[in-house]
């Protein structure tokens, strides 16, 4: 029954559907990086110009570009091990206890990514007013000063980290619950022979058979913060003085505000390359990784 | 962990009870958790001033058709999982590479794909450039290591099927991710806003949640009402997340596999 | 194998509407191809409800498509990238410009003098004036907005101004007095995200831009007044730099006595403070060498391909009709572009809605220049980096006038 073609029977229909509607679209917009398309070029394409590497060039004389790859670093390196292990943890904890309260607490988790954006943006932008807000209450109540948790450029993009990892962490911890469920269970019954404690069985057992999901939920959720969006969007919109400016709202400032969309591609194109090596770093390490 | 659960959904918790408060109390501060003067005018407004039927509908057609994407996602995740073949490595970039770039970019390009094909204002426009979905393809590749390759030579020696072996075999040993996926790719598909609304040259195509965007005024943000609206959304979420949670600790059920 | 099997059917179930959804794309093509139905784009809800009374009299079925605002212009892009758009559709004055460079409209400008009411003269001057672009005519007025000063009477009599300040200078001195009143307390809730007001305050200033002169219209010094009012305003804590509380909660407890807003507030100040009842009031801006706000609101424009010209204009023709801007001024509470409109009782007999009548006809229509916007954002950084990051003005508006030239020069 096996034939060489049974392979491209299965991917065979998702790849093609993917190559027309996604990876074609994003051979256009690689060639549009290369001209000045802008409103009037899309309206009548005669007056679109090639200008060669002019828009890549320019990005990178553009203050404003420059900062906002700065922030997007700033948020890759703080929010994606912050994100990682704080959904392991959960989804850890919760495989441990009782059945029926887990289910509570699976729903509890979930819900951060199903609420309502313009309802996050209320209720934290509530928690994080300076004046009235809940939180310098809490730190009033033990004499601390009040934090600019969104007035201030470094605390504004921490402030961010932290609503978007809370945000996160349902999706990353269904998965990683999934693979707690794909570890044999007769590991563990070894181990219990063997008198191995729980911290052993974490380190020895648990971690290195869940190297598949840890790896998917790692690389995921890098390209997602580096396309960090949403959060700055709706909080800040990029202030205060550009302090939580990302890449992706840079792309969408130039290509959609002011409909500059030959700047605003290339401007992705680059974040592609980023995304690229670092994707391409991860999957190397994997390969040293002999667990997998 | 009780005080953590609490803190975690109290945007939520939030967002359905301002769902019950009237304007004016919805963003006052200090905030009130509980409605003091409790209201239903939002669900009222809601229901008399959308096109439910229509946008149902819609909506459930999209959904309907996102399950068969999970499909071919899944198939596609068992082919780059469990074989060998010549240009993998190459495809399965590709397939990643769609991941890469943030959606806004592709979007003109996309439509102008569309347009050239005869698909603008067609619910397939809708639907095709969503249906596939790198993220899924990847996440059912990941894990497809946990299944042996013993179960599947054992078969193949048995004489099943490929597609036997897939839907007997490899489905019913995947169903936590499964089940994962059926969540994400429910909600995706529920919550579709951008396409049908950039396709659609016609309001017979909108789907819930453009029909909800246009209760918005220009210059107002109506808080209570747009509560409502996410609150009324989010309760299939809500409903297919519990009974898909299930399978998703249930783990193998080898005693199926004959 | 219970599960399997549901979910095979449910594949199955699913797969079967799929192709019902596909076969049925027959059936949903646009409305235009009927010979006698044009499409309209609208971000107006409303309008649904509208129209019927103008199919019945003209005979003419108008299918109205609503866009909510926030994507309504991802909605004209790929209208304009593919051509295929409606025959009417509404547009914002501040988006004129870059889509009118485009050749996304039809010119009307030959048009005018076959209808009864489209003729320039009846509408408000300014309104007109975002309606030629290029030479072009390329919109009727559909209804207009602007900007006045709401403040609480009680308030501003307290510091010897119960009709609200008349000039800056005004402003100025009860804005002091009222911030001194204590901890939390400021004078008015400037728009800090609004990219028109900062032109507002040049224009009051003498100011205009002059489209022939570029960059160089940033050079003058009305422009450069227009700034440091602004800064004065943070500098001394007489507005909060910050988010702080609720605006209508502050404005009702009398902590932002003052703000800067549209005809809509009107409305929601009566629906979300009902306990200031009697105690607010709206008056025209505040002037400097004049009191000109901006002029805002929307336009119904035809598109450039539509093959219904007739029929379309027919449909704004009846849209500018006094009456019918009467009418919808009731419906949707948005103002009638069309001055003898504001002589029916509706509005003439309401104060605070003919006080924002009285402001329009002291209004400047917007640079309309396609890069609007952007010069807007940039402005509005600059005031950012000056109010908030403490920059130096001349240094900050000299780094401005560079960035205005790159805008202006591309």
């Amino acid at each position: 029954m096996k034939s060489k073609w049974t392979p491209f029977l299965f991917i065979g229909p998702a790849v093609l559907l993917l190559i027309i509607f996604s990876f074609v679209p994003i051979l256009i917009a690689f060639g549009i990086s290369f001209t000045d398309t802008n409103l009037i070029g899309l309206a009548n394409w005669s007056k679109i110009n090639v200008i060669a590497f002019d828009n890549y060039a320019d990005l990178f004389s553009d203050k404003k570009f420059l900062e906002s790859i700065g922030n997007t670093i700033f948020y890759v390196i703080i929010g994606v091990p912050l994100a990682v292990g704080s959904s392991f943890m959960i989804a850890f904890f919760l495989n441990l206890i009782g059945s029926w309260l887990a289910s509570t607490f699976r729903v509890i988790y979930y819900v951060p990514s199903v609420t309502n954006i313009v309802a996050i943006a209320v209720v934290w932008g509530f928690l994080y007013n300076q004046e009235y807000g809940l939180f310098n209450y809490l730190l009033s109540l033990v004499d601390i000063d009040k934090v600019p948790w969104l007035e201030d450029p470094l605390v504004a993009k921490l402030s961010l980290i932290l609503l978007a990892v809370w945000k996160s962490n349902g999706v990353s911890m269904l998965i990683f619950l999934a693979a707690l469920q794909a570890i044999p269970r007769v590991y563990y019954e070894a181990a219990d022979i063997d008198g191995a404690n729980r911290w052993q069985k974490l380190i020895k057992i648990t971690i290195p058979s869940m190297s598949f999901a840890t790896f998917f939920v790692t690389v995921t959720t890098l390209i997602g913060w580096l396309q960090f969006f949403e959060e700055p969007f709706v909080m800040t919109d990029g202030g205060p003085l550009n302090g939580t400016n990302s890449i992706a709202l840079f792309i969408y400032q130039e290509g959609f505000q002011y409909n500059e969309f030959g700047y605003g591609a290339a401007a992705s194109f680059i974040l592609f390359a980023i995304i690229i090596v670092a994707t391409l770093v991860q999957f190397k390490f994997r390969k040293s990784d002999q667990t997998l | 962990m009780t005080v953590g659960g609490l803190l975690v959904s109290l945007p939520f918790i939030w967002m359905v009870l301002s769902s019950f408060k009237t304007e004016r109390e919805v963003l006052s501060i200090p905030p009130t958790l509980f409605p003091q003067d409790p209201t239903i005018e939002h669900y009222v407004h809601l229901f008399q001033n959308l096109n439910f039927d229509v946008y149902l509908i819609n909506t459930l057609i999209i959904v309907a058709c996102s399950m068969i994407g999970l499909f071919l996602n899944t198939m596609a995740g068992y082919g780059f999982g469990k074989f060998q073949f010549k240009g993998k490595e190459a495809w399965f970039i590709v397939v990643l590479l769609t991941m890469m770039l943030p959606g806004q970019v592709t979007m003109i390009p996309t439509y102008l794909l569309l347009n050239e094909m005869g698909l603008t204002n067609t619910m397939s426009g809708i639907i095709l450039p969503g249906l596939i979905a790198a993220f899924n393809i990847f996440l059912i590749r990941q894990f497809m290591v946990t299944i042996p390759d013993d179960l599947i030579e054992a078969a193949r020696l048995d004489g099943a099927g490929e597609f036997y072996i897939f839907t007997r075999i490899i489905i019913p040993l995947s169903m936590p991710i499964l089940a994962v996926q059926v969540i994400l790719t429910f909600i995706g598909a529920w919550n579709s806003f951008l396409w049908p609304l950039i396709v659609a040259n016609d309001e017979a195509l909108y789907t819930l949640s453009v029909g909800l965007a246009l209760l918005q005024d220009q210059n107002v943000t109506n808080y209570g009402l747009q509560m409502a609206g996410s609150t009324f959304m989010v309760l299939p979420i809500l409903i297919i997340f519990t009974i898909f949670q299930k399978y998703i600790i249930e783990g193998f059920n080898v005693s199926g596999i004959k | 194998m219970l599960t399997t099997k549901k979910l095979m059917l449910a594949l199955m179930f699913g797969f079967i509407l799929f192709v019902a959804a596909c076969s049925d794309d027959s059936t949903t093509e646009g409305g235009s191809s009927d010979e006698n139905t044009i499409t309209v784009w609208t971000m107006s809800k409303a309008l649904k409800d509208f129209v019927p009374q103008y199919e019945e009299e003209a005979g003419v079925n108008v299918d109205v498509q609503v866009i909510p605002w926030d994507n309504a212009h991802d909605k004209l892009l790929t209208a304009v990238a593919s051509g295929e758009g409606p025959d009417v559709l509404q547009i914002g004055t501040t988006w004129v410009a870059e889509f009118a460079e485009a050749s996304t409209f039809l010119d009307l400008t030959e048009y005018l003098d076959d209808y009864d009411n489209l003729a320039d003269d009846n509408f408000y001057e300014s309104a007109i004036g975002t309606t030629k672009y290029k030479e072009q005519t390329i919109g009727i007025p559909w209804y207009v907005d602007t900007r006045a000063l709401f403040y609480r009477t009680d308030i501003l009599a307290d510091v010897g101004y119960p009709e609200g300040p008349a000039t800056w200078d005004e402003m100025i001195n009860a804005s002091r007095q009222l911030a001194a009143r204590g901890d939390e307390q400021y004078a008015i809730d400037l728009p800090t995200t609004d990219p028109q007001f900062p032109f507002i305050l040049a224009w009051e200033q003498g100011w205009n831009y002059e489209i022939g002169n570029g960059a160089d219209n940033f050079q003058s010094k009305g422009f450069k007044e227009a700034i440091e009012l602004h800064h004065l305003f943070y500098e001394e804590e007489l507005s909060q730099t910050g988010e702080g509380k609720e605006f209508f909660q502050a404005f009702s407890d009398g902590s932002k006595p003052m703000f800067i807003s549209g005809p809509w507030d009107i409305g929601m100040i009566k629906e979300r403070a009902p306990d200031i009842e009697g105690k607010w009031d709206v008056r025209l801006m505040p002037s400097a060498e004049n009191n000109k706000s901006m002029m805002g609101g929307a336009h119904l424009s035809i598109f450039h391909n539509s093959e219904k010209v007739d029929k379309s204009l027919d449909f704004i023709n009846w849209m500018a009709d006094p009456e019918t801007q009467v009418e919808w001024y009731k419906a949707n509470s948005e103002l009638p572009a069309n001055l003898s409109a504001w002589e029916d009782p509706a509005l003439a007999d309401d104060e605070m809605v003919s006080t924002f009548g009285e402001q329009l006809k002291s209004t400047q229509p917007l640079p309309l220049i396609p890069e609007y916007e952007r010069l807007g954002q940039e402005i509005l950084t600059s005031l950012e980096e000056i109010n908030r990051g403490g920059a130096d003005i001349d240094q900050a508006l000299e780094e401005f006038q560079t960035k205005a030239a790159e805008i202006l020069d591309r």
